[in-house]
């Protein structure tokens, strides 16, 4: 757990001019009946229970859904049978762009899709974006920078949007997918879950299990990089990566 | 705080309906971004699904500004929880304080910034620039307005009116690049300026898409990836968030995901989603030490003590009444003169800055309802338009009204005029007689008057009849009654 | 069948062959119609201006003199909804006038709305000729929600085709007040309007409202337009009892 920080002191006199403004004398001590708010960790351990045996029964249609909404969405999509396809796969991409620096992050998916490996034989050593013994900290950012590809894996994927979750920790960069202009992401079949209110309602019942504050900081990528900001003129790859793969195991 | 140049409506917006460049531009993007959301919802839901999703978000937000003050405390509680620090600030300058002295204590030089409405109402960047820190917009469509020294001519299309002949001249002037007129080339401009400015700075402040209040996240949306390097790249992070910005739970945000692009830019989700709860974790690889969120007051209190204008915080900032109102599609984003245009726009801006300098806005509007109907929050646009014109002319129980007096003379000759049918007729007699210089065959096409000048100046008016319908019929009545004559 | 008429003030002083043709459609449906003669005006335009004391003192008349009547029926898409919607804004705070607006806005109909939905009618039995092209007035659209009640007896009429325009829902840029107090903007608007009309190639264009259709009208004729803005009771008359 960090450290708390201290409570603003402007904090109770803003809370009582908005009660004020809503006409309150009191402030409200009980959670407001709002379903989502009052789900204790056994309901939600029911809920999700009731979203993966779903998504398992479902699997198969959710990663043709998975597959055609990515489609749609921009993404290079490359369906693998097994992991060792996979590794090939991301060895291709790697050496069609003739990438020279590639960086990946450390996921449980790399000890099964032995990218490293598939890279080697290519030619092209892959860097783990990151610190350690032999690397610094400062080191990551100028290191993702000059990277010609990032691959990372997903703790999900949602087929309702083709979104991709990453969750930031050890191991787990965020500049590895978003600093590189190219990005491939590999996906399990077993990773997939249907909708965005399958991964939140997981997302909170993995919180309720740790007792401890929010993961800091987790992010979708549903695409590459794009913007309409000139002339509406749709233009990919902006500040982040312009190509992106989807890699789907399985 | 943001300079408000709202009591200047009417003069800029006769420019804006003639200025060819910027119809040209309004003309085309519009169109683009009404045709995208149809299709985007049409692609995915049942018109009545929609409608229930529309439905269950204005319930939760409203069910959250209700209980605001729970929820702010819920807020700091979560994100303090999660290692952050929160801020309170009751104005523009409150905040703007607190984002310098965060700036100050960690020796900040460069400030990345991803978009946010928040800080244009305080005017933070040229607040930074004149405290010796370098501001630098990343949002492509921002980045150009900075450049240009202006403010966002659009919510989600800040950079809407320039052309890529203006931006090539903008990049030219400001990065010493060759002009081109190739879109993706300006693009890698910015992309390689920005990426130094990346790479260098200390802080990032960003906006916030939502605020949960269960866990203490901040949703930010983004296509371009800005978001995420500003909110990932920088050593600080600070998100401004406007006090309304709440949603509850985590598990609310899959409804407004839904809601919010399609509405937005008719894309089913962007690009980018970006959650941020705090900051890094010691193990983390990256991601910024100190994490910092502000909550803003800024004249949304105004709003909340209204029952009825409370209803105005439920907004999600998608732009989406802007993109279907016939006034805002005519006269763009500037001539609103202050950070919200269009029906929204016209809506807040005199709450938070002021009636007397911004009392034109309320009346900006034909009340046509197209807003109404595309709201993703159902924010009833018209009603609370409604509302503040009754303010305007009424007062609100604090100020006075502020309606001018030629509309106030006018509608007091109306409502004598309509009290009784005799005023009426007898109205309309005076009425008839005055006409009579002006009207050539059933038509007045010019009329030296105040107001109905104004009508003349493009349009011919219909003169009175020579007899009321309600007269007419009257005697035809009469005459049945007495003769039994058929029609 | 009985039915009052509000003829609105416009109808009643600008363009009273409109009411005519009110009158002869109603009554060729068997309609007995009555038109108080006491009344004057719904109150929208100080409404809209923000003059709530001075609307609220004209709609009452408005409900004194139509609060006896069996059904109310309005050639106009905006006073139809100002009775029926805002009368309820307008006296949210007068609990006794509240319960007298609620009941005169349920039997309150714009006339398409009257004709297609109590009276079951599709066609008036009227004939005209060519191509007619309809322009959905924001009122009578968005807070009446009547789309396809006036379609239906476009369609109804004899000898005369519908063709849509683009965006026929969008405003025309009258807005009420809004017309003087930013003729720049309206007009704008308006051009567009006008535009869309020409090029859906037809030669008359209908309405629900006479403020729509004073604005197209007297536009059209600065411009030397020779496209007929007609009321659609006028053309579901028969034709015989046009405007300009």
């Amino acid at each position: 757990m960090p450290d708390m920080p201290a409570e603003h002191p402007n904090k109770a006199a803003f809370l009582a001019r908005v009660r004020e403004a809503l006409g309150r004398t009191e402030p409200i001590l009980h959670t407001p009946d709002h379903a989502p708010l009052k789900s204790n960790q056994t309901r939600q351990e029911e809920k999700v229970r009731t979203v993966l045996a779903r998504v398992a029964a479902r699997r198969s249609v959710l990663c043709e859904r998975l597959a055609d909404v990515a489609a749609r969405a921009s993404w290079n999509v490359h369906r693998a049978a097994t992991s060792d396809r996979a590794a090939e796969v991301l060895a291709d991409i790697a050496d069609g762009l003739k990438a020279r620096h590639v960086v990946r992050t450390a996921e449980d998916v790399f000890t099964r899709v032995d990218v490293d490996g598939a890279l080697r034989r290519e030619g092209i050593s892959p860097a783990i974006l990151a610190a350690g013994r032999a690397r610094r900290r400062s080191e990551l950012k100028p290191m993702a920078f000059r990277a010609d590809l990032g691959i990372v894996g997903v703790a999900y994927a949602i087929a309702e949007t083709a979104s991709c979750a990453v969750i930031q920790r050890k191991g787990v960069a965020r500049l590895a997918s978003l600093a590189p202009p190219v990005l491939a992401v590999v996906v399990e079949a077993e990773q997939v879950l249907e909708s965005l209110d399958d991964f939140f309602a997981v997302m909170r019942l993995e919180h309720q299990k740790r007792r401890s504050h929010w993961a800091p900081y987790f992010n979708f990528i549903s695409g590459p990089s794009r913007t309409a900001d000139i002339e509406q003129t749709l233009t990919i790859g902006v500040h982040g990566p312009g190509q992106v793969h989807l890699v789907l195991v399985g | 705080m943001a300079q408000v140049k709202s009591a200047q409506f009417k003069q800029a917006s006769e420019r804006a309906v003639h200025d060819p460049k910027l119809q040209h531009a309004l003309a085309h993007v519009m169109d683009h971004f009404t045709t995208a959301r149809a299709s985007a919802i049409a692609a995915d839901f049942e018109e009545e699904s929609w409608e229930s999703m529309r439905e269950r978000a204005a319930a939760i937000k409203a069910h959250t500004i209700e209980r605001l003050d729970y929820y702010l405390d819920l807020v700091d509680r979560s994100v303090r929880r999660n290692g952050g620090h929160v801020h309170f600030a009751d104005n523009a300058q409150q905040a703007s304080q607190m984002v310098l002295d965060i700036a100050r204590a960690n020796n900040v030089k460069t400030v990345i910034k991803s978009k946010s409405m928040v800080s244009e109402e305080m005017g933070i960047n040229q607040i930074l620039e004149k405290n010796g820190i370098e501001p630098v917009e990343t949002d492509l469509g921002e980045y150009i307005i900075q450049l240009a020294g202006e403010t966002p001519f659009h919510i989600i299309a800040p950079a809407m009116h320039k052309s890529r002949q203006d931006v090539s001249e903008l990049f030219g002037r400001w990065l010493k690049t060759a002009p081109t007129e190739d879109i993706t080339r300006l693009c890698v401009i910015a992309r390689d300026a920005l990426r130094e400015k990346f790479a260098i700075a200390d802080m990032g402040i960003s906006g916030a898409n939502f605020v949960v209040a269960e866990t203490g996240t901040v949703c930010i949306v983004t296509n371009e990836g800005n978001g995420r390097m500003t909110t990932s790249a920088p050593r600080i992070h600070v998100a401004i968030a406007g006090m309304e910005k709440i949603v509850p739970a985590i598990e609310d945000l899959a409804l407004f995901l839904r809601l919010l692009p399609r509405s937005a830019t008719g894309q089913r989700i962007t690009s980018y989603n970006s959650f941020i709860s705090g900051p890094r974790n010691p193990s983390d690889e990256d991601g910024p030490e100190e994490f910092h969120l502000i909550l803003v007051d800024n004249g949304r209190l105004n709003l909340l003590r209204d029952e009825i204008l409370r209803e105005a915080l439920q907004c999600i900032r998608c732009g989406a009444c802007l993109n279907h109102c016939p006034v805002y599609r005519n006269v763009g984003g500037h001539a609103y003169g202050w950070v919200y245009s269009g029906p929204i726009g016209a809506i807040v801006t005199p709450p938070m800055t002021g009636m007397e300098q911004a009392k034109d806005l309320p009346y900006a509007s034909t009340l046509c309802g197209a807003c109404r109907d595309v709201c993703p929050v159902k924010i009833d646009i018209p009603k609370l338009l409604l509302h503040l014109r009754h303010q305007a002319a009424e007062g609100d129980g604090k100020h006075g009204p502020v309606v001018g007096r030629l509309e106030r003379a006018f509608i007091g000759r109306w409502r004598k005029a309509m009290r009784t049918r005799q005023a009426m007729e007898s109205g309309a007699r005076l009425a008839r007689l005055f006409q009579g210089p002006f009207a050539r065959g059933g038509r007045i096409r010019r009329a030296p008057l105040p107001m109905i000048g104004n009508w003349t100046k493009s349009r011919d008016l219909p003169a009175l009849a020579k007899r009321s319908f309600v007269a007419s019929w009257q005697e035809r009545q009469a005459r049945r009654a007495k003769g039994g004559e058929g029609r | 069948m009985r039915a009052s008429l509000c003829a609105t003030c416009l109808v009643d002083q600008f363009f009273p062959e409109v009411g005519e043709a009110t009158v002869q459609v109603l009554e060729a449906q068997g309609v007995e119609v009555d038109v108080p003669a006491a009344q004057t005006c719904c109150g929208q335009v100080a409404f809209n201006g923000g003059f709530r004391t001075e609307a609220a003192e004209v709609a009452r008349h408005f409900l004194d003199v139509f609060g006896d009547a069996e059904r109310i029926v309005v050639p106009s898409g905006s006073c139809a909804a100002m009775v029926k919607v805002y009368y309820q804004e307008l006296f949210a705070d007068d609990p006794d006038t509240l319960d007298r607006a609620k009941a005169v806005g349920e039997k309150t109909h714009e006339l398409t709305d009257y004709l297609v939905n109590v009276l079951g009618v599709s066609e008036t039995g009227s004939s005209g000729e060519g191509l007619v092209t309809y322009h959905d007035s924001c009122h009578t659209l968005r807070e009446l929600r009547l789309k396809s009640e006036p379609r239906t007896l476009i369609e109804g009429v004899q000898g005369v085709e519908l063709q849509e325009m683009e965006a026929s829902d969008t405003c025309c840029g009258f807005g009420g007040l809004f017309s003087v107090k930013f003729p720049a903007i309206s007009e704008a608007i308006m051009e567009q309007k006008l535009a869309h009309i020409a090029e859906s190639g037809a030669g008359t264009v209908v309405a629900t409202d006479c403020g729509c259709l004073m604005h197209l009208r007297g536009a059209m004729a600065r411009r030397g337009l020779s496209i007929k803005a007609q009321h659609i009771a006028q053309l579901l008359a028969g034709g015989e009892a046009e405007g300009a």
